[in-house]
Formats: C-alpha cells, structure tokens, sequence
C-alpha cells in the first residue's frame, strides 16, 4: 500500500479518535489539522518501515494532552472535557452520555487506552505504542480504567452520583 | 475530579477477560473463558459491561465517518504524503541500503560470478561500513554504472527496445511479463558490464512498489543458476538462470512476493 492511502485510512481513524476526544466536530477536525501539521513538521522523525499509525496516534495524544493542559490554564472555571456533543438519532443517547461522562471522571492515563481499544483498529501493542508506554502499563491501565468506567457508570444509572446533573448536560 | 476505582476480584488485571473483549482470545482458551462466565456472574457483568462501553464508543467515533469531508484535512494530508515519500527516499539514500544499491550494481558489474559474495542473503557489502562510506561506495558505483548505461528506453519505445537489445545480446529476450500482477514498466536500458551487456527493466504498480528485473547472457565457463531466493534487509532478491539467461529480480517486498514475480517473469 502507498504512503498516499495509507495516510487516507489513518487521516480518517485520527478523526474518529479526535471526535471521542473532543466530543464536537469542529474541535476534531481542529485537532486533526493540529496532528497533521505537526506530522509534515516531524516528518523526518517517522522511520521508513516503522507503522504509520502509531506515529500519528502519539502526535494526536501529544497534541491532545497539551491542548487539554492550554485549556486548563486558560479557564479554572471550566477544569474537564467540553459537554458531550452526540448525534441525536441514537436511541442510546442517554447511555452514550452517561459513558462520555464516567470516561471524563477517569484519568486521561486510563481514558486513552479505553478509548484507543474501543475503536477496534490497533492492536494492544500499537495502542501502547501509539501512547508511549510498556505493553504492560497498557493493559495494566485499560482493565483498571475500564473497571472504573463500569464502576461509574453504574453509580451514574442507579444515581448514587449526580455528575451529569452537576454539569447541566442531561 | 478524576476516579480511579480499583476493580473487584482481580478482574481489572485478568487478560483473558480482556482479550475476550476485544476479540484477541485464542480459540483454545474460547470454551474456558465461556464456561467461566457462565458460572461467575460478576465476570460476566464485567465483560458485558465493558463490551457495551466499547460499542458506545465506538459508534460515536465512527460517526465521524459522517462528517462533511475537510479540504484542509485533505491538503494537509497530501502535504504529509509528500513529506514521508521524500523521508522514505532519503532514509533509503542515505542509510544503509546505499550499500544495498552499491551492491545491486557490483552484481551487475562484475557478472553473476560476483553471487556468491552475497551467499548469506543478509549483508550486502556496503552495509557492513560505516555509513559514510557506504554512500562514498554508491556514489562511486552510481557514476560508474551511468558511464556503463548504453541506451534508455520510454515505454513507448519497448519494441524497439527488445529488437536492439537482442541483437546486442545475441539471444532473443522479452519484455517480463508482470502487468498481470499490476506492474507496468517504466524504463528499460542496457548497460555494459566486463561479463557483457545487461539489459534492466524498471516497473513500477499503482502504488508505487517498484520492481527491477535485469537478463544478462549467461557466461558459458559457469554453470546454470537455480532459482535463488534472497532476503535482504527491506529487498528482496531472486535470481536464476534460464534457456542460456541470467535473470534477477529485486523489489522492497518479502520473499513470497519475490517468488511470484520471479514465477511471473519465468512464464
């Protein structure tokens, strides 16, 4: 496969990373654009032979961390993740936030993985690759954070915490 | 505020449950996994939990395949392409491939006598050097091998191509056949070497891989050359004699891949 489409494929998976990411379509394609500048300025880094996406991936996750940590600085007022923005017409509406919600309670060193193995399209080994860390911090970090995004989301469904009404977003 | 709940049971830690997740649990370990699921309720709870977390997750991400398409995107995506092809180029340039490159030439140059320099598939000779050296060394050999080229062909000219190198071989040689496999030949040339001329195509598939094939007499003091296939470090080489030609073939693909051009070739 050529560099060309492969990087068509990739351009399209950053975008549906960057959209977990960030919950709104502007700020994705924003942080797309961000990853792929960066990339034409690192391009001397990528090693021929080495995978694409896991390069790409760690640029994103880079660049996401320093957005989130710009963000933070610029407004104590609003310390976590913009409001969820999901598509209407799904009749998990209502879960999807809940999950969107219990994701934002997680650190970001256990959000990335869940999300990254969500998407179904790295292995674990990439998926640890692309966040920069052992293949055992990886999984170390996906099984407790996916059990703690059970663990609250299941608070959230009986109503032992309220975080979405905190937020105003439900 | 952030959470970092510890699981229960040990199950945040337990890689068969993931892997079962996610589709990764070997076939063996299927029927153990479901048998225990099937009498532990909270692994079940827990995998069912997670699995459904993922697909909501997964369903908000792949509503990105629905957005408008980003012309920015689009261009810098182009700009990228661009960027890493021209990376790809130099890292091959100028690492130790070079060496590779010197080699392919040394072949050419020195006749098939030259093969068994090469018997262990790995090293080529220039990769055994410094850098530095390495690119000296295909420097050298690039300007030698220009000076040696006699004539180049456009595709357009592959008739004419064949008929001439023929006759300056005195064997009648034809174009390989690869378009079959999707390849379609770029350039042909004929170079002099002390063995005698050496006539190299150039072949290049939609995306971009490109293959070389050379024939050359064989040298009638050697015997025949059985089909030889090398792996070198991004290359891969396969070579032979046949019906009084030597052919080689070498492209940035694996060993299979060699096989099937060099098949291809042969018919």
């Amino acid at each position: 496969m050529s560099i060309k489409s492969e990087l068509t494929e990739h351009t399209a998976s950053l975008r549906r990373y960057a959209l977990v990411l960030t919950r709104d379509a502007t700020a994705a394609d924003d942080l797309v654009q961000e990853t792929l500048l960066k990339a034409i300025a690192k391009a001397d880094s990528w090693q021929p032979g080495t995978n694409l996406r896991p390069w790409l991936f760690r640029i994103m996750h880079n660049t996401h961390i320093s957005d989130l940590r710009r963000a933070k600085t610029r407004s104590d007022a609003a310390p976590d993740l913009p409001d969820p923005v999901v598509p209407d017409h799904q009749h998990t509406q209502l879960e999807l936030k809940q999950v969107l919600a219990a994701l934002d309670q997680l650190p970001e060193a256990q959000r990335m993985p869940i999300i990254l193995i969500a998407l179904r399209e790295f292995s674990y080994a990439e998926a640890a690759k692309a966040l920069d860390v052992p293949l055992g911090t990886f999984m170390s970090r996906l099984g407790r954070g996916r059990e703690a995004l059970r663990g609250i989301v299941s608070g959230l469904a009986s109503g032992k915490l309220s975080v979405l009404n905190k937020k105003g977003s439900i | 505020m952030t959470h970092d709940l510890k699981g229960t049971q040990g199950l945040d830690a337990d890689a068969d449950l993931m892997a079962y997740v996610d589709g990764t649990l070997p076939p063996e370990k299927m029927a153990e996994i479901e048998a225990r699921l099937a009498r532990d309720p909270e692994a079940r709870a827990a995998t069912a939990s997670w699995r459904h977390n993922d697909n909501l997750i997964r369903g908000l991400a792949q509503s990105a395949d629905a957005l408008p398409r980003n012309m920015r995107i689009a261009a810098l995506e182009r700009e990228l392409a661009t960027r890493l092809q021209a990376r790809r180029r130099r890292a091959f340039l100028m690492g130790p491939a070079l060496g590779r490159i010197a080699a392919s030439v040394l072949i050419f140059a020195a006749g098939w006598g030259a093969h068994g320099m090469f018997g262990g598939g790995a090293q080529m000779a220039g990769a055994q050097h410094p850098q530095f050296v390495s690119a000296t060394m295909a420097g050298h050999y690039a300007v030698q091998y220009a000076a040696l080229q006699q004539a180049e062909f456009r595709p357009d000219d592959m008739d004419t191509a064949l008929e001439w190198m023929s006759a300056q071989m005195q064997h009648k040689i034809e174009s390989p056949k690869l378009e079959r496999l999707g390849y379609v030949v770029e350039s042909a040339r004929l170079v002099s070497t002390e063995a005698g001329p050496l006539a190299i195509f150039h072949f290049r598939d939609e995306d971009g891989e490109q293959v070389t094939v050379s024939i050359a007499p064989h040298a009638p003091d050697q015997s025949d050359y059985k089909l030889r296939v090398v792996r070198m470090d991004t290359d891969s080489m396969a070579y032979w004699t046949e019906a009084g030609l030597d052919y080689s073939v070498i492209s940035a693909v694996d060993t299979g891949r060699i096989t099937t051009l060099a098949a291809a070739v042969r018919q």
